[in-house]
């Protein structure tokens, strides 16, 4: 175990070497770089996981302390258990998978290397942010898949639109940063040390359960994970992150960089549970997430931005089960999701590479025949978000519901949106398969694609189906769950919900034997319909509260007033530089004469004369 | 002499073997190539002695002292010295004339700075001072041909003489009352007047003693040219050949500051509250003028002038706040030291690359459309001038920013307000004349005629520098570690 920190160095060193070499490599050394590191990360974090199962006792690796002023010594330091192990394996396994895809999907695009170089780099930075031991690291890690987010939604920088997109990713993001960062703050004036473990423990001596002080820090780092996560009021952001490559929408905008608010949350549950209040209003942003989220899914008609939906909203379901208390459930939840999201985005990012980048999805059909292999990838993987019985899905969201249930007062409240949310899941993920596979072929797929993008969504059909069997070594970091399983009725509606929603999806888009066309164009909910289209018009709001009104107090003080006191600054410093100059006058009498008041000047005052 | 002695003065032995062979060596046949060569040797033969003794505290005669932190010194200074080498030799070897004694200056100039760093005694303290003026007055004047060095020359020569004077005048004033050159004594009659030697009352022997550390601080001012002590800076950095300007800014000024920090700690000056107001206006001074001066400077070197007026300023920080710290006036070092190594390794990139301008220009002073474009010509060595830069304006990352951090956080801890705020406004000023420098490096490469493609000595040895700060402003806990242990 003691290469633990290699993990995080190799995808490292292979991003230093692919910056570093700048495209100059041939694509299949990029590639088996770029793919390679993250291979030899994996079988390290397999090698670690065979050890830390025969003795799962946790871990830390203290590499060097980085600064040590007073009693802040914040160190470089990683902490191995059975959280971490689940998180490594998730992010270099999927990682590989999406990594090895790439290798086909990027082949023509002129940046093969710089993509590889941005993906490396967000591998080893996303095992840095779940292998640190203290919060500052955590935040290095945080900050690092940031920009690696950033660099990777505006690859294609031609476009402005895609540099639009990024800076939005990155400026609604640093909003949630910021109060995260003010939270770690918070933190270290309270409890001098950013250690997790040390965190919690403090915490629960100095404070109360539901104190102000533990309230404001929770509240305050929570902002980071809803930024980080896309949750309620932070996630604009994400659907027009997916204007990057699909691969990496795939690893970063779904499989790991935006299940880090769920990471964060579960890594400090013991400090969240210092805050009830918190708590609560976690369970409460997940539901509504996941409803708002799902009612858009509904109405999308791109590809990709009805998969960014559908992520938002089962982030929604691990904020649901983060905020009820059911750690393990929502950890659960991140690693099927990441199989069945990872799977879904690349066979979207088949399809589209397929169809010479077509993105609408009523532009396409019929592609049961043309597309095999990606046609069972998207059924398995929309059976498993759905979570029709049996799929990893299945098994996952059944214990974050059962869990909502069984929490007191809120919890059937929770539950039923919980429902809700899984009906309408099911009814857009087939939705999609339906209008997608089925129907009339209208665009015709022009390759098939190869080996390389083939074996990687074969492995996930595999592990979306049996990824629910796994049994994660958890039972030592969160405490146990005491609820049992809720009674009868509860226990089958929440087990067979999603078949109803199939079944809904079936009679309205591919039997077709309910015609709504005519309910649906009726003008009032037509206008509704754009109202959930368009993300519960959250965009338009944000302009109109925040960008507009931003935007003109910049144009009113950008002609005068603020800036007058600035330029007198300027001015001055202009000034005093100018009548200072005069004095280097080069002239040797003057040096001495001054060398000579000086030392009177001194000599005068040090004897008290002056 | 015991061997110990010996092996406590053997960098310094290294260095005098080495100058006497270069002497014969010089006389017997002028080769460029060999002289280097030779000093080279002479150096890492030094660094082989110093790195030998790191562990070594040993009091050799009443003169010197051999403890960890003069040894950490030294290893900074011979290790700049043995990089103004490399950088010289870039610098001489298309000059007209015979330029071999050059090397031997540069020598003699380097061990007068181990000699003030090791010095526990007044007398060592002349002695080394003088031994690197005299060899830096003639390296300042080397390009004789040159008016402008030779004006530089003179100008240096007169002004640092009176400064001289002012200092034996002050070391005699306290020798008067004390009876004692060495450094632990020299205050012992400002605490209890009444044990001073000689006639005088009390009073008198007290005003006395002030008169004499007046005296001292304003030579030594004028050594690390803390304003108003400051105008000769600019003129005559200006007129040396580039790298002697290095060896100014980086060792010459480091040695007298590390002697300084010496002086000022053993013999107590910290107690004075008197000496301290005046440390703490020549500091604020000092900010303020270096920062204002090198506002619009157009030229490098006098920029770099002024900005190391503003650095001394910053450094005189923890001198002023140790003695509200720790009753010993101890917590100066860690600080200082740290600061004052990253000053000299930020300094020594960008001088070694105005030396590396003007080599290839063939021209004394590099302006600031000289490096117009560099960032497209030569990007490598771009980028080692904007860490140093950056690290000189005190931007993270960098060891500038620690070693701010660090004075300013001792700032903070002794409450000394006024300072810190003007340590925040010169910084503030310092920002934009540095920024403006690297602004300068990514505009149109075609306004400037200056290639630039230094020998692979001057290369390694600017990045090995720029990485060595990029490490301290990273990773500064083994340094810190270093200097916490040793002090």
């Amino acid at each position: 175990m003691e290469n633990l920190p290699l993990v995080p160095l190799i995808p490292f060193v292979s991003a230093a070497l692919l910056i570093a070499t700048a495209g100059r490599l041939p694509k299949m050394v990029v590639g088996l770089l770029g793919a390679g590191s993250i291979a030899a990360a994996g079988l390290l974090v397999l090698n670690i996981g065979i050890e830390f199962l025969r003795d799962p006792t946790p871990m830390s690796i203290h590499l060097w302390t980085w600064i040590s002023i007073n009693e802040f010594k914040p160190a470089f330091a990683f902490y191995l258990d059975g959280l971490a192990l689940v998180m490594m394996s998730v992010i270099t396994g999927v990682g590989f998978l999406i990594h090895l895809y790439s290798t086909e999907f990027m082949q023509d695009d002129a940046s093969f290397s710089r993509y590889f170089a941005y993906m490396n780099l967000f591998v080893s930075a996303m095992l840095i942010l779940v292998l640190a031991d203290n919060l500052l690291l955590m935040f290095l890690g945080w900050e690092g898949v940031g920009i690696c987010s950033y660099l990777l939604v505006g690859f294609w920088y031609q476009d402005p639109a895609n540099g639009a997109a990024a800076r939005k990713a990155f400026i609604v993001t640093r909003i949630g940063d910021t109060s995260m960062a003010l939270g770690l703050f918070l933190l270290v004036a309270e409890l001098g040390t950013l250690n997790i473990l040390e965190v919690a423990e403090i915490a629960k001596e100095r404070w109360e359960v539901g104190a102000t002080i533990p309230t404001i820090a929770c509240a305050l780092i929570l902002g980071g994970g809803l930024g980080k996560s896309a949750q309620l009021p932070l996630q604009t952001w994400l659907p027009d992150a997916m204007a990057g490559p699909t691969p990496c929408s795939a690893l970063i905008h779904a499989a790991t960089m935006v299940t880090a608010g769920v990471y964060l949350v579960a890594r400090n549950h013991e400090l969240f549970m210092m805050s009830p209040l918190v708590m609560s209003a976690i369970s409460i942003i997940g539901v509504a997430t996941l409803l708002l989220a799902a009612f858009t899914a509904l109405n999308q008609h791109d590809l990709k931005k009805i998969l960014a939906y559908s992520t938002i909203s089962q982030i929604g379901y691990m904020f649901l089960a983060l905020g009820v208390g059911a750690y393990s459930a929502a950890i659960f939840h991140l690693m099927t999701h990441a199989f069945f999201k990872a799977l879904l985005f690349l066979g979207a990012g088949a399809v589209i590479h397929c169809l010479h980048h077509e993105h609408d999805i009523f532009k396409m059909g019929g592609l049961r025949k043309k597309l095999p292999v990606v046609f069972w990838s998207f059924l398995i993987g929309s059976s498993a978000l759905a979570a029709l019985p049996f799929t990893s899905g299945w098994y996952s969201k059944d214990e974050i519901l059962l869990a909502t249930w069984s929490v007191p007062t809120l919890g059937p409240w929770l539950w039923a949106g919980g429902i809700a949310g899984a009906v309408l899941t099911a009814i857009y993920s087939f939705r999609l398969v339906f209008v997608v596979f089925w129907g009339e072929a209208k665009t015709i797929p022009d390759k098939q694609p190869g080996l390389r993008m083939s074996a990687p969504l074969i492995i996930l059909c595999v592990f979306s189906i049996v990824g629910g069997l796994i049994n994660m070594p958890l039972e030592q970091v969160f405490p146990s769950q005491t609820n049992a399983h809720a009674a009868g009725p509860v226990a089958w509606i929440t087990m067979t919900i999603a078949i109803v929603g199939v079944l809904v999806s079936y009679l309205l888009y591919l039997r077709q034997q309910i015609n709504v066309e005519p309910i649906l164009n009726k003008p009032a909910l037509k206008k509704l319909r754009y109202f959930w289209y368009s993300g519960w018009a959250m965009d338009a709001l944000y302009d109109r509260l925040l960008v507009r009104p931003y935007k003109l107090t910049a144009s009113l003080l950008k002609t005068e007033l603020i800036d007058r006191f600035y330029n007198l600054i300027v001015e001055s410093s202009v000034a005093s530089h100018r009548a200072l100059s005069i004095t280097q006058n080069g002239k040797l009498r003057t040096y001495a004469i001054n060398l000579v008041v000086g030392i009177a000047l001194l000599a005068a005052f040090l004897t008290g004369i002056v | 002499m015991t061997g110990t002695d010996f092996l406590a003065l053997s960098p310094i032995i290294a260095l005098a073997v080495g100058a006497s062979v270069l002497l014969l060596q010089i006389a017997f046949l002028r080769n460029l190539k060999l002289t280097t060569g030779i000093t080279v040797v002479t150096f890492l033969a030094c660094l082989f002695f110093l790195f030998y003794i790191t562990k070594l505290n040993h009091q050799t005669t009443p003169l010197l002292l051999v403890d960890p932190l003069s040894t950490f010194f030294s290893i900074v200074f011979v290790l700049c010295a043995c990089i103004t080498t490399f950088i010289s030799y870039e610098y001489l070897k298309n000059r007209p004339g015979r330029n071999d004694e050059f090397f031997l200056l540069v020598v003699l100039a380097t061990m007068g700075s181990i000699v003030l760093t090791y010095a526990t005694h007044l007398a060592s303290f002349i002695l080394g001072l003088e031994l690197m003026g005299i060899a830096l007055y003639g390296l300042i004047a080397y390009p004789h041909q040159d008016d402008m060095s030779l004006e530089a020359a003179i100008k240096y020569l007169v002004l640092s003489g009176a400064s001289s004077a002012a200092l034996l005048f002050g070391f005699a004033l306290l020798y008067a009352i004390t009876g004692s050159l060495f450094f632990p004594d020299l205050l012992s009659g400002l605490a209890s007047p009444e044990v001073a030697v000689g006639p005088q009352s009390p009073f008198w022997a007290r005003q006395l003693i002030l008169l004499g550390s007046a005296l001292i601080l304003a030579g030594i001012s004028f050594k690390l040219s803390l304003a108003p002590f400051h105008m000769w800076t600019p003129d005559v950095y200006e007129g040396s050949p580039a790298p002697i300007t290095g060896f100014l800014a980086t060792i010459s000024k480091g040695a007298v500051f590390a002697a300084t920090l010496r002086l000022y700690v053993i013999g107590e000056f910290h107690n004075f509250p008197t000496i301290v107001t005046g440390l703490t206006i020549l500091s604020i001074i000092s900010i303020l003028v270096g920062n204002l001066l090198a506002l619009r400077q157009e030229n490098i070197k006098r920029l770099l002038a002024y900005s190391s007026i503003a650095h001394f300023g910053y450094l005189l920080i923890a001198l002023i706040a140790a003695g509200t710290l720790t009753p010993n006036g101890i917590s100066a070092i860690e600080p200082s030291a740290y600061y004052l190594a990253g000053y000299i390794f930020t300094t020594l990139i960008a001088t070694g690359l105005i030396a590396a301008i003007s080599s290839s220009n063939n021209e004394e002073n590099a302006n600031l459309s000289d490096i117009a474009g560099l960032f497209w010509k030569n990007p490598l060595l771009a980028l080692c001038l904007s860490v140093s830069l950056l690290s000189l304006a005190g931007i993270p990352l960098t060891a500038g920013f620690i070693g701010k951090l660090y004075i300013f956080q001792m700032g903070v801890e002794a409450g000394a307000w006024l300072l810190l705020s003007i340590l925040i406004i010169g910084s503030g000023i310092g920002i934009y004349y540095y920024l403006r420098l690297i602004f300068s490096m990514t505009t149109d490469p075609s306004s400037s005629r200056s290639t630039l493609a230094p020998a692979l000595p001057v290369t390694v040895s600017l990045i090995t520098l720029t990485i060595l700060v990029l490490y301290l402003g990273i990773y500064p806990q083994p340094l810190m570690e270093y200097l916490l242990w040793n002090t």
